[in-house]
């Protein structure tokens, strides 16, 4: 419930048209991992939607653990491709030394620094003293001792919604571009995707990567990739993580590199 | 589908909200609901079977996961397994599936969640002076599980919200095709369509109230005390307006609840109702306090530091009404001490000093009180007062400074 706070003020802080868009942000010292990394996926939160005729998203259950199923499956084939260690919790208890609290904590304090990067980095509240410094936010000690008793290198935090447009709201959406003809044009929403991953460095505590990924249109029958499909949740995965850049000065030093060759 | 959560149910019902056609039937009787009336429409062990009600459980498990993990919760075992227990008499047909938590936030509301677990706020058990009371309230939100309140009322905004965006499309092109604009009779829909989803709101409180009565009765709590815990409301929000200087909320199409004073003055007939001639029943008192004990101070402690001086007053005064004590007259101390207009001290000195001579004052009693009469220059009984404070909690923060002090 909370995290579609996040979403929805996200939301409405793009304009929903008919794109997909995705904006990352990197630590300005960050390398997207590489080799023999050891990554920890916290519980992937999913939630797929039915978007009634009126515009009201109705969670679905067996939907909802299709996608989640689809999408740990995508995550574990694209980050094997980095070569990785990967686990993906399914419950908070899963680790040894670690207790279901110390997870839950853990989810609890990167949801408010998630929340806050949203706030400074995307919805227009641009914080001066962190203006130019790439991506500034930490989880602190809990996480690098988390890191410490585990052994792993990062830990990644993902949130993915769907909200699939009914028959209704394809219904409703068409007489509303079809309206345009006659000179009523009411084009509402249709379905549309959102996401974000945010990825800490537990040797440090430092979120260093953070990335939103948002689909809608308002043309009807336009999909995105729908995440109930393992090609939809593959699609998701690599839009939402697949395409790491490496943060500003690592960008400068290899640009550098090239000029002088 | 809180006992009495305005802004946040408001705000989402205009967010999820916003249709359909205005005073579109609404299956609202304006008639008051009869106890009598209100059937379970569930049994034992239910689980939801259709799509819509699944994937809202689903939601809520992940949101009942967290609330049980969460913090705020105040985790005394015999205190939980009390409240278990009273959900476990007033819960009709589900009373063996339904979970309740105590949330420490020192406010009046509990809640029901729609796969049937409670929050209850730690400053409702403040509030009530016996467990019929508090049953009471138990079963109110007990009575939103069993009529399945929160699906009723989702598809209730859901055939809404359909309607109005049909609606409103159908009067676009319409009009559009005819040359007249509709917008105003769309936006005339559109307020008629949200004010019927707030009276189908008020309408599920009254079902929940009636269902609750005859709950409690049923488990052989006297009716009536549901009734007397809105009494006691009105009197708490009137006091406090009063002294800020301000005028209870009165109630409006907003609103998703009932004014207290009507759920009043239904629930004392719903009383009558379900009251059968003959049958002796309890308020059970005495188990209440016995079993609220160990957190009553921090309760009271909450309560005073709300700074809300008409309504903490009001409330002991309430509480008092079974009898003052040594908890209560320190608290009362308290509450003028820390509103600390002229001549407050004064005040407080004397509730402290009423404090004491209870033989259940709190240590802080004996702390205040010594300090008073040391502010007033009787210092040796100060210190006295003070060496008692020292013997009856030696480990106090303040210990090292007020032996210093004593000398």
């Amino acid at each position: 419930m909370r995290k579609s706070g996040l979403a929805l003020a996200l939301t409405a802080s793009v304009a929903v048209s008919g794109c997909v868009q995705s904006r990352q942000f990197a630590d300005v010292q960050f390398t997207p991992p590489q080799g023999n990394y050891r990554l920890l996926v916290m519980r992937p939160d999913v939630s797929v939607n039915s978007l009634t005729t009126g515009g009201m998203a109705e969670p679905r259950a067996e939907w909802t653990d299709q996608a989640r199923a689809n999408i740990i499956e995508a995550l574990r084939a694209e980050q094997a491709g980095h070569g990785g260690q990967v686990l993906v919790l399914a419950r908070r208890n899963e680790l040894p030394n670690v207790s279901a609290e110390e997870i839950a904590d853990l989810e609890r304090l990167h949801y408010a620094v998630g929340n806050s990067i949203a706030l400074h980095k995307y919805s227009g509240a641009a914080l001066p003293s962190k203006r130019g410094k790439g991506l500034e936010y930490t989880l602190g000690e809990g996480a690098v001792s988390l890191g410490r008793r585990t052994g792993y290198d990062y830990a990644l935090f993902l949130y993915a919604q769907d909200n699939i447009a009914s028959t209704g709201r394809t219904a409703l959406q068409v007489i509303g571009v079809a309206g345009c003809f006659i000179g009523f044009c009411a084009p509402s929403g249709g379905s549309n995707q959102f996401a974000y991953a945010s990825l800490v460095d537990l040797r440090t505590g430092e979120v260093v990567w953070f990335n939103i990924l948002q689909t809608g249109s308002q043309l009807p029958g336009i999909k995105f990739g729908d995440i109930r499909t393992p090609q939809g949740a593959a699609q998701m995965v690599d839009r939402l993580i697949g395409r790491m850049k490496p943060g500003s000065e690592i960008r400068e030093a290899q640009a550098q590199v090239k000029g002088d060759r | 589908m809180c006992m009495r959560c305005v802004e946040i149910s408001r705000r989402s019902l205009l967010v999820g909200g916003g249709a359909l056609v205005a005073s579109a039937a609404t299956g609202v009787a304006q008639a008051r609901t009869r106890p009598a009336d209100m059937v379970p429409l569930i049994g034992p062990g239910f689980r939801p079977t259709e799509t819509d009600e699944k994937g809202l459980w689903q939601l809520m498990d992940r949101a009942e996961e967290e609330i049980s993990g969460s913090n705020l919760l105040v985790k005394e075992p015999e205190l939980v397994s009390y409240l278990q227990d009273i959900i476990g008499h007033v819960g009709g047909p589900a009373a063996k599936d339904m979970r309740i938590y105590l949330a420490h936030i020192p406010d009046f509301n509990a809640m029901m969640f729609p796969s049937g677990f409670a929050v209850v706020f730690t400053g409702l058990l403040l509030r009530m002076r016996n467990e019929a009371q508090l049953a009471g309230v138990v079963a109110h939100e007990s009575g939103h599980f069993l009529r399945r309140h929160m699906i009723r009322s989702w598809r209730d905004q859901k055939r809404k919200s359909d309607l109005f965006a049909i609606g409103a499309m159908a009067a676009g092109m319409g009009g559009a095709a005819g040359g007249v604009y509709l917008g105003d009779y769309v936006q005339l829909a559109q307020l008629g369509t949200i004010l019927s989803l707030f009276a189908y709101s008020r309408a599920m409180e009254a079902e929940a109230d009636a269902m609750g009565a005859r709950l409690i009765a049923e488990a052989g709590y006297r009716p009536v005390e549901m009734a007397n815990v809105w009494e006691q409301l009105i009197g708490e929000e009137d006091a406090s307006a009063r002294y800020r200087r301000k005028q209870r909320r009165r109630g409006s199409l907003f609103d998703t609840h009932p004014s207290p004073n009507s759920r009043m003055a239904d629930l004392r007939l719903s009383a009558t109702e379900v009251t059968v001639p003959g049958r002796i029943y309890d308020d059970r008192r005495a188990r209440y306090l016995s079993k609220i004990a160990p957190i009553r101070q921090m309760l009271l402690e909450d309560q005073v530091k709300l700074n809300d001086p008409g309504g903490s007053q009001y409330l002991l005064n309430t509480l008092a009404q079974d009898g003052w004590n040594g908890m209560l007259r320190y608290y009362e101390g308290e509450v003028w001490r820390l509103r600390n207009r002229a001549g407050d001290d004064a005040r407080a000195a004397q509730s402290y000093a009423v404090a004491v001579a209870y033989p259940d004052a709190p240590a802080e009693a004996w702390r205040w009180h010594g300090l008073s009469l040391i502010k007033e220059g009787r210092s040796n009984e100060g210190k006295a007062a003070l060496g008692r404070y020292l013997r009856m909690k030696p480990a106090a923060p303040d210990a090292p400074f007020i032996r210093q002090m004593v000398g």
